[in-house]
């Protein structure tokens, strides 16, 4: 197992936004992660990459206590993460984006620029790469995040909604790059609202609601599960099926 | 001839072109103090002076974007130091230089610590007390002479100061170019500024890396401020503690143009220039601070980018030249 939340607990003034959540991810699965607007799911990104510290309960990564660390030393450690809202660098190109990333993992400049390279074309933005960031496409901002990502050399990914507002064919692509990136030992969290994509590429689904996890397990049964269908569609739905 | 033709094939064209200015502004800078009057060297150190003060305000308000509005205290606390230790300790001048610049490094670290996780205008105010403060203390404390200040040994020689002051101008931008233009400490900052969540999300410290840059940015003014001492020999609050030394630094960054290598340097020369040829037309009054502050309007308002950015930006409608500076800083 590679992360793991304990009973992990985030209120904000009167509002619980996570309530006593206890997660187990294993090395090389993908997780999905949803669950209705407000449900916690980006609350419990930023508990794990540090950007809030739990009001109580624990996290652990690579049998390692992370809590309470800041950001840059977690990403340091290998867990690496998008934004729900792409953000970039714009002043910078998109080379540029990539390369500050790689800073944690390479020696010399030179060597960052290298790795930026690489990770450009397996993202398929080798010919933006001069570009500043501020003239790209929102697809090609969704994937910078994803490459930006990628830059820190994670062994677990947290994928916040990379492919809202991007359309169908787009989310295809998505779709096939995410795929491409499970060889090895990659461990990938993602939280989606486009069941499609969730069904598709996650090993185990949880559901989140109000911040406590209603039901976790397979695709195929997650979506008869009376408990997330009532989260989703209300008392009334889940009483006539 | 076709021994020359070969000989400036071999030359990469860009390369002459990116370096001819420089060595031409090095060779001018170096024979400037044997071609001109007294009055023109003692203009020269100023603008020299002024172009290491704009470029270390850069460092923190234009790379970094965090707008510093006490830095004429690191100024003043070098001017101080070196003055001190010169006069009470017999200390060398250079020493008293670089001991200057490394306190108001430590100065900057220990008030940077506090007040860098504010942003825009709050840091703005938070480091406008500090500068406040500094000229309160150096006003009622004994050791500093209080409001009468202190007087230096007088050493008249003026193109002596004239390349001091070369020198640690020079030192300044090449520090910048070094550490802010060619190294992973500049695109650091840069991704600090455009986004903290993210840079620190990508793995960049952000607290040790706003606090180096913020340490830096003050360990020129610092070696400045003692320079300028020992140059005008005296010293009181208002004159290096004043709030318009971190006005000027402020006005010539901006209008030269913020987070750029020669922006500054402009700056420094337009403003310097403008002020000395209306004081020279109109003698000592407060006039071009009625110049500066249009020209800094329009800056604001029409050219986001300073002077330095005419060269490939047009003229910006006001709105969204304001939302382009907004960008740039962090408020």
């Amino acid at each position: 197992m590679i992360l793991q939340s304990h009973d992990l607990v985030k209120s904000f003034g009167g509002v619980t936004a996570i309530n006593h959540l206890s997660v187990t991810v294993e090395k090389g699965m993908v997780l999905g992660i949803i669950g209705p607007n407000g449900s916690g799911k980006t609350t419990f990104f930023n508990l794990v990459t540090g950007v809030y510290a739990p009001t109580s309960g624990h996290v652990t990564f690579d049998g390692k206590n992370i809590t309470g660390l800041r950001p840059h030393r977690i990403t340091e450690m290998g867990i690496g993460r998008t934004f729900q809202i792409p953000a970039p660098f714009s002043k910078m190109t998109v080379l540029e984006n990539v390369m500050v990333s790689t800073f944690i993992r390479a020696s010399s400049l030179k060597e960052s620029r290298k790795m930026a390279w690489k990770i450009l074309e397996l993202m398929r933005l080798d010919e933006k790469a001069h570009t500043q960031v501020l003239n790209v496409t929102l697809e090609d901002r969704k994937r910078l995040e994803l490459a930006r990502a990628l830059g820190t050399k994670p062994s677990l990914l947290l994928l916040d909604e990379v492919m809202s507002g991007l359309t169908p064919s787009e989310v295809k692509g998505a779709i096939e790059l995410i795929r491409s990136l499970r060889t090895g030992d990659l461990t990938i969290i993602v939280v989606e609202h486009i069941m499609d994509v969730i069904l598709s590429l996650c090993d185990r689904i949880a559901v989140l609601d109000y911040g406590e996890k209603i039901a976790e397990d397979v695709p195929d049964q997650i979506v008869n599960n009376k408990e997330v269908i009532r989260a989703y569609l209300g008392d009334r739905y889940s009483a006539r099926h | 001839m076709e021994l020359q033709a070969a000989k400036a094939e071999t030359l990469p064209s860009s390369l002459v072109w990116r370096f001819t200015p420089l060595t031409l502004l090095l060779v001018i800078s170096l024979i400037y103090p044997w071609i001109v009057s007294p009055l023109w060297i003692r203009l020269g150190t100023e603008v020299l002076m002024w172009a290491g003060l704009a470029q270390s305000w850069n460092i923190i308000g234009g790379y970094t974007g965090y707008l510093c509005f006490g830095h004429g205290a690191f100024f003043g606390v070098g001017a101080y130091i070196t003055g001190l230790m010169m006069i009470n300790l017999g200390l060398p001048f250079g020493l008293g230089l670089l001991v200057s610049g490394i306190l108001a490094s430590l100065l900057a670290l220990i008030i940077g610590y506090p007040t860098l996780r504010l942003r825009g205008a709050y840091f703005a105010i938070a480091t406008w007390a500090f500068g406040e403060m500094i000229r309160q203390i150096a006003t009622i404390l004994d050791f500093t002479g209080g409001a009468f200040g202190l007087q230096m040994p007088s050493y008249l020689n003026l193109p002596y100061f004239y390349y001091v002051m070369l020198l640690v101008t020079g030192l300044t931008y090449l520090t910048t170019f070094l550490l802010l233009e060619r190294a992973r400490f500049g695109y650091k900052l840069l991704a600090i500024r455009e986004h903290e969540e993210a840079a620190e999300m990508v793995g960049v410290n952000t607290v040790a890396i706003k606090n180096w840059a913020f340490a830096l940015s003050a360990f020129f003014p610092g070696v400045l401020g003692g320079v300028y001492a020992y140059w005008v020999t005296y010293i009181h609050p208002d004159s290096v503690l004043g709030a318009q030394i971190t006005d000027f630094m402020v006005v010539m960054a901006f209008l030269g143009g913020i987070g750029s290598l020669w922006g500054p340097f402009l700056g420094a020369i337009v403003v310097q220039l403008v002020q000395r040829v209306l004081w020279l037309f109109w003698g000592a009054g407060t006039f071009y601070l009625v110049i500066i502050g249009a020209a800094i309007c329009a800056v604001v308002l029409f050219i986001p980018n300073g002077i330095i950015g005419l060269r490939e930006t047009r003229i910006f409608h006001p709105r969204e030249a304001i939302s382009q500076l907004r960008k740039r800083i962090k408020w």
